[in-house]
C-alpha cells in the first residue's frame, strides 16, 4: 500500500550532542490528506519533520517521500513553510513568491504571474509590489505560505503554520489549506494548537518525549478517553446521587462523571427504577485536546519512569 | 541545464540582484575612485613634504673658490646622470676657514641649514662628515672630489667625450618585462581577489540572520546554494572589473608610451591568451578562496563573529600573494612548483607563469585541478555547515566517495 502514502517513515532516530531528539518515531501519511503531528514543545515535531524534508539527515530509520528515499529528489513536489518565517525584506511580494517556486523548478515568469494571482485571491492583492520589510507579520506569513503552494506541490509542509496569526489570518490560512487538499495535495502540519487540528485534521500523529504516542483520526484519538456525563437531577433529590459512579464530582446545577464502561443506560434504568427524575442530561465526547493532555502526561509518566 | 544548474543560477540571480540594484552597491563601485582620490591627495601631500624637505637638505664642500668653481661644473655634469627623485641634494660651497674639520661640525649643529654630507681638506684625501644613513650621499661627495681632481690634473673642465644619444625601440618582449608582467598579473589579481573574494565571508550571513536559510536548505542542495551565492557575488565583481577595466584601458590610451611599455611586457603566451588565461585563473582563484571564506564565515554565529574573521582571512590572502610573488620572481625555483600546485595560490602563480612561459598545456591541467578544488572546497563547506549550523548527522565525504569505498 506504499504506493498510497505520500510519506512513510519508520524508525527515525535523530541525537543532538547525545540528547536523543526523536526517538524511533513512524509515520504513514495517506496521500490527499491533511495530516497532523501533534505534539507539546520541544517534543521533536520540527526536528521529525526536518529529516522527512532532507534538510538534516536521521541518524537511524528509513524515510520515503513521496515514493522516494531521498527527500531531496522530489523537492519540486514538495512545498515547506518552517516554523522560523524567512523572506528577503527587500523582496516584493510577488518576488517572493516567485523567487520560492523557481527554487522548486518553476520559471520566474510564471512564478511572477501565479503569485499575483495568489495573493489577489487570499486578499492581498494591493501587497503584490510591496517589499516585505512593508508587511505586517500576518501579511508576510501568508506571502511565505503562498510561496510554498505556487509550484503546486503535491505534498505542502507545514511547521506551526498558525502561530502568529490573528483569528482572521488564521481562518483564511485554514481555507487555503483545505484548498490545497480539495486540489488533491497531502499536507503534513505540525501544531500544538489543538483547535486547528480538530478542525482540518484528517489523521494525525502524536509525538512527546520525542517519541511516537498515538496515530489515528482525531476520532480515534478522542475515543482514548471515556466519555463524559454531567448529570442533573431534579431539585431537592439528593439521594440520586448514591446512584451515580464513585467518580462523580459536583458541578454546578449538577454532576460531571465518567460513563461507565457498560454505558449510561443501565444507570439511567436504575434511576428511573427507584423513582428518580431526571433534569438534565448531556454526555460529550472528550475533545483532542483532553486527549492530548491524556496522551502527553502518560507520556511523560512512562518516560519518568524508565528513567528511574 | 541540470537541476543542479537551475538551482544554484536561481540563488545566483538573486543575490546579484539583490547586491548590485542597491545605493550600497554604488558606493562600492566607486570606493577605488575615493581610494585613488586619498591616495593621490596624501601623495601630493608626501611628494610635497618631501620636495620641501630635499629643498632644504644640501651637501656641503669646504674647499677654497677656485676648486669650488670647477667642483660645481663636475656636479652639474654628474647631476644630469641621475633621476629627479633620486638626486643628491644641491652642493653648496664654502671657504673652509682656519679649523675646517670644527666648521664641518658646526654646519651639521647649525639649524639654519639641513646638511647631509661635508667634505673638507685635500682633495686627494678628503674628510667627508656625514649624518645617520648617508653613506650614499658621502659617496657621491667623495666622487665628485675625485672627478674634480682628475679634471684638475687634466688642465681641463668640459667633457672629454661628446656622445650622440639615439633611442632604439625594441620590437619584442625582454625577460625582465615578462617578470614584470607576470609579478603584475598575481598583484592585480591580489587585489582583486581581496577586494572582492573577501566580501563572501559574510554571504550566508543574511541568509541565517532572516531564516531563509530553512527555506533554501528544504529546496536545494546546499552545495548548490553555496555556488549559487559565490556566482552571484562572482557577476559582481565582473560588473566592477568591467566598470574599472574599461575605465583603465582608456586612461592608459591616453598615457604617453603607453604602447612601448605594453610591448616591453608583452607576455610570452600573447597578448589575448594571457588575458583569457587571466579571467580564468581569476574566476577559479574568486571560487576557490570565496569557497573558503563563505565556508568559514557560515560557520559564524553573529556579525561580530564575521568581523573578527576578517583579520585571518586578509592573512590568508596575504599568505597565497606572498607564495605566488615568490614564484613570479623565480620561477623557476621549488617554491615557483610549490605555489602552482597549492590549490589556493595556484592560480596566482600560473596567472604570473602565463606572462613569461609559452605552453598552453600546463594552463589547461592548472585549470582542471583548481576547478577540482573548488569542487572540494564548495562540497567542504556546504557539508561543515550541515553539520554545524544545521546541525544534520551526514558524512563529510560524498556520496559517491562513500559508494566507491564500500
Amino acid at each position: 500500500m506504499t504506493h498510497s502514502l505520500a510519506i512513510k517513515a519508520t524508525g527515525l532516530v535523530k541525537d543532538f550532542g547525545g540528547r536523543r531528539a526523536v526517538d524511533h518515531v513512524d509515520m504513514a501519511v495517506p496521500a490527499g490528506t491533511i495530516y497532523g503531528v501533534l505534539g507539546p514543545n520541544g517534543a521533536g515535531k520540527t526536528t521529525t519533520l526536518r529529516m522527512l524534508l532532507g534538510i538534516i539527515d536521521p541518524d537511524a530509520g528509513e524515510r520515503l517521500v513521496l515514493g522516494h528515499t531521498a527527500p531531496r529528489a522530489v523537492s519540486a513536489r514538495v512545498g515547506y513553510l518552517p516554523e522560523e518565517r524567512g523572506l528577503y525584506p527587500a523582496m516584493k511580494a510577488r518576488d517572493a513568491i516567485a523567487f520560492m517556486g523557481a527554487l522548486r523548478g518553476l520559471s520566474w515568469a510564471t512564478g511572477r504571474v501565479r503569485g499575483a494571482e495568489m495573493l489577489e485571491a487570499a486578499g492581498l492583492g494591493h501587497a503584490v509590489d510591496q517589499k516585505i520589510r512593508k508587511l505586517s507579520k500576518g501579511m508576510a506569513q501568508l506571502v511565505q505560505l503562498l510561496g510554498s503552494m505556487v509550484h503546486r506541490p503535491d505534498l505542502l509542509v507545514l511547521d506551526e503554520p498558525f502561530s502568529g496569526l490573528d483569528p482572521v489570518n488564521q481562518e483564511r490560512l485554514e481555507t487555503l489549506i483545505r484548498g490545497e487538499r480539495d486540489r488533491g495535495a497531502t499536507i503534513l502540519f505540525s501544531t500544538h494548537v489543538m483547535g486547528h487540528a480538530q478542525r482540518l485534521c484528517d489523521r494525525l500523529t502524536i509525538i512527546a518525549g520525542g517519541r511516537h504516542r498515538f496515530e489515528g483520526t482525531v476520532m480515534d484519538a478522542r475515543a482514548t478517553l471515556p466519555m463524559r456525563a454531567h448529570f442533573v437531577p431534579r431539585p431537592g433529590d439528593e439521594a440520586v446521587r448514591a446512584l451515580l459512579p464513585p467518580g462523580a464530582a459536583a458541578a454546578g446545577d449538577g454532576f460531571d462523571f465518567t460513563v461507565p464502561e457498560e454505558g449510561i443506560e443501565p444507570l439511567l434504568v436504575r434511576m428511573i427504577g427507584q423513582g428518580h427524575g431526571i433534569a438534565g442530561l448531556s454526555i460529550e465526547r472528550p475533545s483532542l485536546h483532553d486527549a492530548f493532555v491524556r496522551l502527553v502526561n502518560a507520556a511523560d509518566a512512562d518516560d519518568r519512569e524508565t528513567a528511574k | 541545464m541540470t537541476k543542479f544548474m537551475r538551482q544554484t543560477v536561481v540563488i545566483a540571480r538573486r543575490d546579484f540582484i539583490a547586491i548590485v540594484f542597491t545605493p550600497t552597491f554604488l558606493i562600492f563601485l566607486l570606493a577605488p575612485l575615493l581610494m585613488i582620490g586619498f591616495g593621490a591627495v596624501g601623495g601630493m601631500g608626501a611628494a610635497r613634504m618631501a620636495e620641501g624637505g630635499a629643498d632644504r637638505s644640501r651637501i656641503v664642500a669646504l674647499v677654497e673658490p677656485a676648486t669650488a668653481a670647477r667642483m660645481a661644473q663636475i656636479d652639474g655634469r654628474m647631476r644630469a646622470i641621475y633621476r629627479r627623485a633620486e638626486m643628491p641634494p644641491a652642493l653648496e660651497s664654502r671657504a673652509p676657514g682656519r679649523d675646517p674639520a670644527a666648521a664641518a661640525r658646526a654646519l651639521f649643529e647649525d639649524d639654519r641649514i639641513e646638511v647631509a654630507a661635508v667634505l673638507y681638506g685635500p682633495l686627494d684625501h678628503p674628510t667627508i662628515l656625514h649624518g645617520p644613513k648617508g653613506e650614499r650621499t658621502a659617496a657621491y661627495l667623495g666622487e665628485l672630489a675625485e672627478q674634480t681632481l682628475l679634471a684638475a690634473r687634466a688642465g681641463a673642465g668640459d667633457p672629454v667625450s661628446q656622445p650622440i644619444l639615439s633611442e632604439y625601440r625594441r620590437s619584442s618582449a625582454t625577460d625582465t618585462g615578462r617578470q614584470a608582467a607576470g609579478f603584475g598579473a598575481v598583484f592585480v589579481m591580489f587585489f582583486l581577489t581581496l577586494l572582492l573574494a573577501g566580501q563572501s565571508v559574510g554571504m550566508l550571513a543574511e541568509e541565517r540572520a532572516n531564516k531563509v536559510i530553512e527555506i533554501l536548505a528544504a529546496a536545494v542542495p546546499l552545495e548548490a546554494v553555496f555556488l549559487g551565492k559565490l556566482l552571484g557575488m562572482y557577476g559582481v565583481a565582473i560588473l566592477f572589473i568591467t566598470f574599472w577595466g574599461t575605465l583603465m584601458s582608456q586612461a592608459l590610451a591616453f598615457m604617453p608610451d603607453s604602447g612601448q611599455t605594453l610591448i616591453a611586457i608583452a607576455p610570452a603566451i600573447g597578448t589575448p591568451a594571457f588575458l583569457a588565461l587571466f579571467l580564468a585563473y581569476f574566476t577559479l582563484a574568486f571560487l576557490l578562496l570565496g569557497a573558503v571564506f563563505l565556508g568559514v564565515g557560515a560557520q559564524a554565529s553573529s556579525m561580530r563573529e564575521i568581523q573578527m574573521l576578517s583579520l585571518p582571512i586578509t592573512m590568508f590572502q596575504v599568505g597565497m600573494f606572498a607564495l605566488a610573488s615568490a614564484a613570479a620572481n623565480n620561477p623557476d625555483a621549488t617554491i615557483a612548483t610549490i605555489a602552482r600546485v597549492f590549490p589556493f595560490s595556484s592560480p596566482f602563480a600560473m596567472a604570473a607563469r602565463a606572462a613569461t612561459d609559452h605552453g598552453l598545456a600546463p594552463h589547461m591541467l592548472a585549470l582542471a585541478w583548481q576547478l577540482i578544488w573548488v569542487g572540494i572546497t564548495i562540497t567542504l563547506s556546504s557539508r561543515l555547515f550541515r553539520r554545524g549550523v544545521l546541525r544534520s548527522g551526514g558524512s563529510l565525504i560524498p556520496a559517491w566517495a562513500r559508494r566507491r569505498s564500500a
